[in-house]
């Protein structure tokens, strides 16, 4: 519920303030990517959510237990002994589109900068992302790295040499327009 | 060495190499069979949904209304558990290769978004918007929605 009224204000507070059109979805599209000598590892999330407006911001929220695994052990890991789902069970993001008001192509390339909370640690980070205009959508992509111990990811020495120490993240986000 | 190589200790000598080769034997059968079971643990399969019982059983307003209450509480009671909804179909449609069928009454804000497993895909085809189905599935958490993933329709 306080996330609901969070967003749904965020959402107002937006709305009164630059009277903008808002975009967003519901199927973001989020995966990460460990490479390590022992394996590769791959979990995708299909139900993030993803708010912008039309002067740039940006907010994600995501729930950490819709990111699927092909190995179960991997996702069971995963949940319950590094991210620890049951006490931060959502990532989020908020942040601000460099440059929004000024692109003009159907495909620009920009850069996204903000907040990333995971594991109850908050992190500024800043990422190259394409922004497509097209169907009258807004279709955010790009990628980028993080690193698991800036986020207090507590990996045991067991498995250490199966989970990269570096992460790199995917992001395919396509907004449509928010009609009340 | 000096020793009375009679056929008694002939016999004794490989009646002890048999048995250090009985033990060596086992050894190898423990160690191969630790890391069969070892191997088969990393690679367990996920839960079988279809087959498994559900933890809850409920409506699918009565869930959307533990999340908006509550929606710590009903994270902690419901989050990663095999929960069956029964509710109406507002929409059906697909996400890369997919099925989502999401579960909401008319004037309801949010609704319960159900990611349904590749093989239900062929189930689905059977369904409309508008019908009351029920859908088993594990539940992630709540967002503008509840959140399911590795659905399947239930009979």
């Amino acid at each position: 519920m306080k996330t609901y009224y969070f967003l749904l204000l965020t959402i107002l507070f937006l709305n009164q303030t630059f009277s903008q059109d808002k975009y967003f979805t519901k199927e973001g599209y989020i995966s990460f990517f460990s490479h390590s000598r022992v394996e590769d590892i791959k979990a995708e999330n299909n139900h993030v959510l993803s708010i912008i407006d039309t002067t740039g911001e940006i907010a994600v929220q995501l729930l950490m237990r819709s990111f699927l695994f092909k190995k179960a052990l991997m996702q069971e890991h995963f949940n319950d002994n590094y991210i620890e789902s049951h006490k931060y069970p959502k990532a989020k993001f908020k942040g601000i589109i460099l440059n929004f008001k000024e692109l003009d192509e159907e495909i620009n390339e920009t850069r996204i900068i903000g907040v990333l909370s995971i594991h109850g640690i908050n992190k500024e980070i800043s990422t190259k992302a394409i922004i497509n205009f097209q169907n009258e959508e807004i279709i955010i992509t790009g990628e980028f790295t993080v690193e698991v111990v800036d986020f207090n990811i507590k990996i045991p020495s067991v498995v250490i040499n199966n989970i990269a120490k570096t992460i790199l993240i995917t992001f395919e986000l396509r907004h449509k327009l928010y009609i009340k | 060495m000096c020793r009375k190589w009679n056929l008694k200790t002939i016999k004794k000598t490989i009646r002890v190499k048999i048995t250090k080769f009985k033990i060596l034997i086992g050894i190898f059968f423990i160690v191969i069979s630790s890391l069969f079971l070892l191997l088969k643990y990393y690679n367990k399969p996920h839960k079988d949904i279809r087959n498994l019982k559900a933890d809850y059983v409920l409506n699918a307003q009565y869930l959307l209304n533990e999340f908006q209450q509550d929606e710590d509480s009903a994270t902690k009671k419901y989050t990663n558990n095999i929960v069956q909804v029964k509710g109406q179909i507002f929409e059906i449609s697909t996400l890369n290769g997919n099925s989502v069928i999401t579960l909401k009454k008319q004037d309801s804000e949010s609704s319960i978004i159900c990611h349904l497993l590749p093989e239900d895909n062929i189930n689905v085809l059977k369904l409309k918007k508008g019908q009351n189905v029920a859908i088993k599935g594990i539940c992630t958490g709540f967002l503008l929605d509840v959140i399911m993933v590795r659905c399947v329709i239930d009979k």
